[in-house]
């Protein structure tokens, strides 16, 4: 049976929640003041860096975690700032975790966990059934031709070549790219932010704003080389994939093929590791 | 696939150049991109062309690994750019004119839905199913607007606070960029239909993909020429309405004057019988009077029959003669009078007694009866009519009872035989001029005009009659005239 046109049948009383509503704002003020904190205590050589640099990454990802829970969550769930601070410190262990130790990196699982276990609070994440199947093979299509490309295009210029990492080196990032880097961006750039903004503006704007904090995130990440050449392919290649998972989730509302797509494109990226 | 295997045969055809300057070849890129900005608009240009800048990729950056110079890298960047936006670029005017052209097909698809004339529910389903495909609606609603109330299309009703109601009261287009009750967002478009600078409904377009600004105002002005198509469409459709009725009026009124004429024909059969008869007596007698001699006794019984042969063509003429007057839309001529009506009836039952002795009359004054406004002989007319319709239709032997009683503000008196009585469905038709009840027509002959000039006469003196089956059998009539207040 067809739903009835909403427009005719349904009282016009809709009550449009403000943009930043469900900032958890006291939680991110201490995961800035942890990471900061990390750095002062680093600098004091009180904790190693390693270790900082872990709380700090921890932090940022938490924040973006906490944020997306914080955003995504249904409006009436009271328990939203616990669960905020839950998906921040499942971020923050799984760093802690991987700077620790290689195997320390199965940590980063953790927050995928968290995520799936709490799947039916956080409706805007669309990460219930039914799943959209094909839009996640063309996710897994997108991050796989994305990712090649940008590993043939480096091998054959600027004198990058392509090699194999040691397994023991690579678990500890695809760990990181499953659990953190891809899983925090998705959660929080299309989950949260793109659906809050496609809801108000075209698909065109809200994919602009959308793509244009991503990059700003990963141009700003300390993990990114400092050289002319790897910040412009990845303000291009991070900047295609924004651009195309947020049409993922224009389609289909739900995140899954957004991460279909960034971990194909990070694994692709880390199995042929770029060496110079 | 054409698109793709096009890029594929150019990349090919760069890579065979290497070494060589690409950079005039990489011009071949546009020609793919050029065709899929035509066929599938700004997404297919976009898409096209940043293929062609990821597969052109790998030559410009080897250029400009080989010689590295501003002028390299402007050169690559600035054919990087130009296939985008000439992707774009076309995309947008193919779209444009694909908008275009999608627009006349559905304001022609919508003229078709409506022209076929059909109930308005009807017309807006047949315009809903051909708009929804049109304008690639996930969901569309149609309300139009008229004196005889809503006509919905798309939901089971027009919801008073709904965005539609507003836009149907306001007259203004209204646009929702979510809806906010599903997992992904939906665009809401409502339009008014507007003719003659009226609104008559409303076009309601709800879409999971944008709704561009642009698209907005086509939408508006497709909705414009809607309305005046659907207003058209009704009144075409009220104006075949009327049409039938008029037809279905003219067909009842014909069918009415062939019976009328039928009746008349009829009337004219009777009306000579009717007169033939008395005069035949009449005739009959005075030639007896005249050819032969009569003892005195004898004289006055011939006269005696006579005398009542006149009276009754003299009563079937009245009533022809009053008949024609109500026909003509003239009052029937009464001397009213203030009178005791008591004498009256009692005068008319005495009449019968003496001269009807197959049956039995009997007469039940329930007290005084009031006094009335009347014409004694019209009053006295009503009563020798009704207890002669009695005798008439009721078995030699019965009884006929008159009754006279104050009732209801005024003398009620009731008629009641014990013949056979009428049939329920011809009660209320016996009192048509020319109207015989079949059930009683073939056993006496008659005009049809007395009940009729019955009903005018009491109707003349304010007063009511009707007809009902008596308890057991017979028929009773009942007539009231008003009392003096």
């Amino acid at each position: 049976m067809r739903p009835d046109v909403y427009a005719l049948s349904a009282p016009d009383a809709i009550a449009r929640r403000p943009l930043l509503e469900g900032t958890p704002s006291t939680l991110l003020g201490v995961l800035a003041l942890a990471a900061s904190s990390a750095w002062g205590l680093c600098a004091a050589e009180v904790l190693s860096a390693p270790l900082a640099r872990a709380v700090a990454a921890g932090a940022a990802q938490g924040a973006l975690m906490a944020t997306a829970v914080g955003w995504t969550i249904e409006s009436q769930e009271r328990a939203r700032p616990i669960w905020a601070a839950g998906a921040a410190i499942v971020a923050l262990v799984g760093a802690i975790g991987a700077a620790l130790s290689p195997l320390g990196a199965i940590a980063y699982l953790l927050a995928p966990l968290w995520f799936w276990r709490r799947r039916a609070r956080l409706p805007a994440l669309g990460l219930r059934s039914p799943y959209p199947a094909r839009l996640t093979a063309i996710g897994v299509a997108l991050g796989a031709v994305l990712g090649a490309h940008l590993t043939i295009t480096a091998s054959l210029t600027l004198g990058y070549r392509v090699g194999w990492p040691a397994l023991l080196t690579l678990l500890p990032w695809l760990g990181y790219d499953l659990g953190a880097n891809v899983l925090a961006a998705e959660c929080f750039f299309r989950g949260a932010l793109f659906d809050r903004a496609q809801r108000r503006w075209s698909f065109a704007a809200a994919a602009a704003v959308t793509t244009g904090t991503c990059l700003a995130r990963y141009l700003a990440d300390p993990l990114l080389p400092r050289t002319l050449e790897v910040a412009a392919g990845a303000a291009f290649y991070i900047g295609l994939l924004s651009v195309g998972n947020c049409w993922l989730y224009w389609r289909s509302g739900s995140v899954v093929p957004g991460l279909a797509a960034g971990v194909v494109f990070f694994i692709v990226y880390r199995l042929l590791h770029v060496v110079r | 696939m054409l698109v793709a295997l096009m890029l594929a045969a150019v990349t090919a055809l760069l890579a065979g150049l290497e070494p060589a300057p690409a950079s005039a070849w990489r011009h071949l890129y546009f020609v793919p991109v050029i065709v899929a900005a035509v066929r599938y608009g700004v997404a297919g240009g976009v898409l096209a062309g940043l293929g062609a800048v990821l597969l052109s990729g790998p030559f410009v950056l080897s250029e400009i690994e080989h010689a590295p110079s501003p002028r390299a890298v402007v050169d690559g960047c600035v054919s990087f750019a130009v296939l985008l936006a000439g992707g774009a670029v076309t995309g947008s005017l193919a779209a444009r004119a694909a908008r275009q052209r999608r627009r006349y097909e559905a304001l022609l698809a919508a003229q078709r839905a409506v022209a076929e004339p059909a109930p308005l529910a009807i017309v807006l389903g047949r315009l809903r199913a051909v708009l929804e495909n049109r304008l690639a609606a996930d969901r569309l609603g149609l309300v139009a607007v008229d004196t005889h109330g809503v006509t919905v299309c798309g939901a089971d009703r027009l919801d008073r606070a709904s965005l539609a109601a507003r836009v149907i009261e306001s007259g203004e287009p209204a646009f929702l960029p979510d809806t906010g009750h599903e997992r992904r967002a939906c665009r809401v478009l409502v339009v008014p239909l507007t003719a003659g600078g009226v609104t008559v409904g409303a076009l309601a377009l709800e879409r999971h993909s944008d709704i561009a600004r642009e698209e907005r105002d086509a939408v508006a002005g497709l909705a414009a020429a809607l309305g005046l198509a659907l207003e058209n469409a009704r009144l075409a459709a009220r104006q075949r309405r009327f049409g039938d009725e008029l037809e279905r009026k003219v067909a009842e009124a014909t069918k009415r004057l062939a019976e009328m004429d039928r009746l008349k024909s009829e009337l004219v059969a009777l009306a000579s019988h009717e007169l033939r008869t008395p005069l035949t007596a009449i005739q009959g007698f005075s030639e007896l009077l005249a050819t032969r001699s009569f003892s005195l006794p004898e004289v006055r019984r011939v006269a005696d029959i006579m005398r009542a042969e006149t009276e009754r063509l003299g009563r079937i003429v009245a009533d022809f003669l009053d008949i024609a007057r109500l026909e003509r839309g003239l009052p029937l001529a009464l001397r009213v009078a203030r009178l005791d009506p008591a004498p009256v009836i009692a005068d008319a039952v005495e009449v019968f007694r003496r001269t009807r002795t197959s049956h039995r009359l009997e007469l039940h004054l329930d007290g005084a009866l009031p006094h009335i406004d009347a014409d004694a002989d019209a009053l006295d007319r009503v009563l020798k009519n009704l207890i002669s319709n009695a005798l008439k239709y009721s078995p030699a032997g019965s009884c006929i009872h008159v009754r006279a009683r104050s009732a209801r503000g005024g003398v009620v008196v009731d008629v009641e035989d014990e013949g056979p009585g009428v049939a329920v469905d011809d009660l209320t038709r016996i009192f048509e001029p020319y109207y015989r009840a079949p059930s009683t027509a073939r056993l006496e002959r008659g005009t049809g005009l007395g009940l009729a000039v019955v009903k005018s006469l009491v109707e003349a003196h304010g007063g009511t009659i009707r007809a009902e089956r008596a308890a057991g059998c017979g028929t009773r009539m009942t007539f009231v005239i008003p009392a003096v207040s």
